[in-house]
């Protein structure tokens, strides 16, 4: 082993306190890489994952001007031919008036978005199913699932009670029809249907006035990787159509783009605090330095030359680097499973979507390293710099 | 080979300028051959350390030439002076200045690991069991008293077999028993080796007798032990 190595090494074990420092201060950089990287992507992920999941899909099919004609069975089934989608279905969308009465007294009347839903292929595209927290997800022609948020407006509106909702349909003309509140849906996060109502997909068509219309179909996928080559795929199939077809990224861009300018500012934040550490091991290096006057006057004395001292403690910022980089990553790691593991949330939001980015892992950790041994120049240049017959006055 | 394997020319190192101007050397002019054990003496800020340290390399003199074995000194670059310091020349300081971090084994290896040298390890231990200290190899070198450390030191000074060896106040933090028995051991050495040796001490009668003395008074250099009548050396 060259001995310039041996030396560093035990120069820094020598100095345990000042090994750990450094050690601590690169890995510390790291970890909050690594907690930025768990909270904030898992939680635009995890928005990604709900809004496909509740609302859009892996890809959403619209008609460019307004209701797709075409039949939705025939869609659907196009859809379930190809081997990566796994399944689809149509929902019909549209805005609805409430009456809210008490002693058969008018009280308020307000707007909600209203979902016609296919009660038996929804459940297969979607998991909005899954957030009913009372009562049952919508089975018949007269059954209403409400969101909670709607609930709340309602007074609370309870299982087994009945609503009369208004809509216009596409002559102008208003559709009353009374429903029977079957469920309602809360999702943690609050990013599911909680501030619509849920009825069955014919209901709403016949209230709409348009039979065999359809507002958009979800599709769900095997592999979401696949989701541009599908709707490549669909649109070249169709070209003459007017469908629009969008990825998960695409139908929420506008929910999206606010959050990932945040998530790339977070992460400027973090790449400064991995900043701050590099100022912590040019300190601590320095002193290391400081402290090893005389050992660097012997050297020179005895023949080592400028460029080995440069080495030695260049070689030291690489091993402060290395080990900091690995007990960093190893801590971001543990603390990226135990997130994972525990479907981490806060204040009952919505669990985080956490996933090992291995790329950006290795590139937070190679990043670390690069800046302890950067870090390192300024220490060892200066170390260069002392004259044997002076360092060797510090006895 | 030429016989001689130092030349001193002319030194003068001054330090400060104007009203502040010292004149730490003054023109000292002198020879050593090899295998010459050479004492140089004089009371404390004679200029003794200083002229050391010129013939050392660790500092460059304001005028003057520095020879050794044969090679003008003055004009090396830094690297030169670096690879030079490691082959032609031996340090034995006060303090021993052996590396706390390493053990002693890996001391005494040192200026032959700075070449690279794979056979370090076989050429230091050798040395190591000749001044007496193969017992002690393995040892962290401040875990090992003041004499076992002076011994070590030597045992650096000569591992890569120099042209000459300086030793500065060698004996100066020991005891008298042990700085004896060092004085003994660098002697033996020298006579072993036909080693060159090069000491400054301020305590000429610890060393009995040498080869030769060299007297530094007040920057300037006389032949001999201290005597007013001596004459400076001149070449």
């Amino acid at each position: 082993m060259d001995y310039r190595v041996h030396l560093a090494k035990r120069m820094l074990t020598n100095k345990k306190g000042s090994l750990i420092g450094a050690v601590l201060a690169v890995s510390i950089g790291i970890l909050v890489i690594h907690v930025n990287f768990v909270i904030f992507q898992g939680l635009y992920d995890a928005i990604v994952r709900d809004l496909s999941s509740y609302r859009f899909g892996d890809v959403r099919i619209t008609d460019k001007e307004s209701f797709i004609t075409k039949s939705d069975i025939f869609l659907v089934n196009w859809f379930e031919r190809i081997p990566s989608v796994e399944a689809a279905a149509a929902r019909v969308e549209s805005s609805a008036s409430i009456n809210v009465t008490k002693h058969g007294k008018l009280i308020e009347e307000f707007r909600v978005p209203i979902v016609g839903v296919d009660p038996f292929r929804d459940p297969r595209v979607s998991t909005v199913h899954e957030t009913v927290t009372d009562g049952q997800y919508v089975f018949s022609r007269n059954s209403l699932v409400v969101g909670s948020s709607v609930a709340r407006d309602l007074g609370d509106i309870r299982i087994g009670e009945s609503l009369e909702l208004k809509v216009i349909d596409r002559h102008g003309q208003d559709q009353i029809r009374r429903f029977l509140v079957t469920g309602i849906v809360s999702s943690p996060g609050g990013q599911g249907l909680d501030t619509s109502v849920i009825v069955h997909i014919d209901t709403l068509r016949d209230m709409l006035s348009r039979e065999g219309e359809t507002g958009q179909v979800l599709v769900r996928l095997n592999d979401p990787k696949q989701a541009d080559n599908v709707k490549e795929y669909f649109l070249q199939t169709f070209p003459n159509d007017d469908f629009r077809a969008e990825t998960i990224e695409e139908s929420a861009e506008d929910a999206l783009r606010g959050f990932r300018s945040g998530i790339a500012m977070i992460n400027m934040i973090g790449y400064f605090g991995m900043m701050s550490s590099a100022f912590a091991v040019v300190t601590i290096q320095m002193m290391l330095v400081s402290s090893k006057t005389r050992e660097v006057g012997i050297m020179r004395a005895i023949g080592a030359r400028r460029k080995d001292i440069l080495v030695l403690f260049i070689i030291q910022g690489m091993i402060i680097g290395a080990i900091g980089a690995s007990v960093g990553t190893a801590m971001g790691l543990s603390y990226t499973f135990y997130a994972k593991e525990t479907k981490m949330t806060f204040q009952g939001s919505l669990p985080l979507q956490v996933s090992y980015d291995w790329p950006k892992i290795a590139q937070t950790a190679l990043t670390a390293f690069a800046l302890a041994v950067a870090a390192s120049i300024y220490p060892a240049f200066k170390a260069t710099k002392l004259q044997p017959v002076e360092a060797m006055r510090y006895v | 080979m030429s016989d001689t394997v130092l030349e001193v020319k002319n030194v003068t190192k001054t330090y400060g300028q104007g009203d502040t101007k010292v004149n730490a050397l003054v023109n000292v002019s002198f020879s050593v051959k090899r295998g010459e054990f050479l004492l140089v003496v004089g009371s404390s800020g004679s200029g003794k350390s200083t002229l050391l340290n010129m013939i050392g390399l660790l500092d460059k003199p304001s005028s003057g030439q520095i020879i050794i074995d044969g090679t003008n000194t003055t004009s090396l670059s830094d690297n030169q002076v670096s690879s030079f310091r490691n082959l032609k020349l031996g340090f034995i300081f006060q303090f021993s200045n052996l590396l706390a971090d390493l053990t002693v084994l890996e001391n005494v290896m040192l200026p032959q690991s700075i070449q690279q040298r794979h056979n370090a390890a076989q050429e230091a231990a050798t040395l190591l069991r000749a001044v007496g200290l193969e017992s002690q190899m393995n040892k962290r070198s401040n875990k090992i008293s003041g004499g076992q450390a002076q011994r070590a030191a030597i045992a650096r000074g000569l591992v890569n077999k120099p042209t000459i060896v300086l030793a500065d106040e060698p004996t100066g933090n020991l005891d008298s028993v042990t700085a004896e028995t060092i004085i003994q051991l660098m002697k033996s050495m020298a006579k072993k080796l036909n080693q060159t040796f090069l000491v400054v001490t301020h305590d000429r009668h610890q060393f009995g007798d040498v080869d030769r003395v060299i007297t530094i008074k007040d920057g300037r250099a006389f032949e001999g032990e201290d005597q007013p009548h001596k004459m400076e050396i001149t070449i």
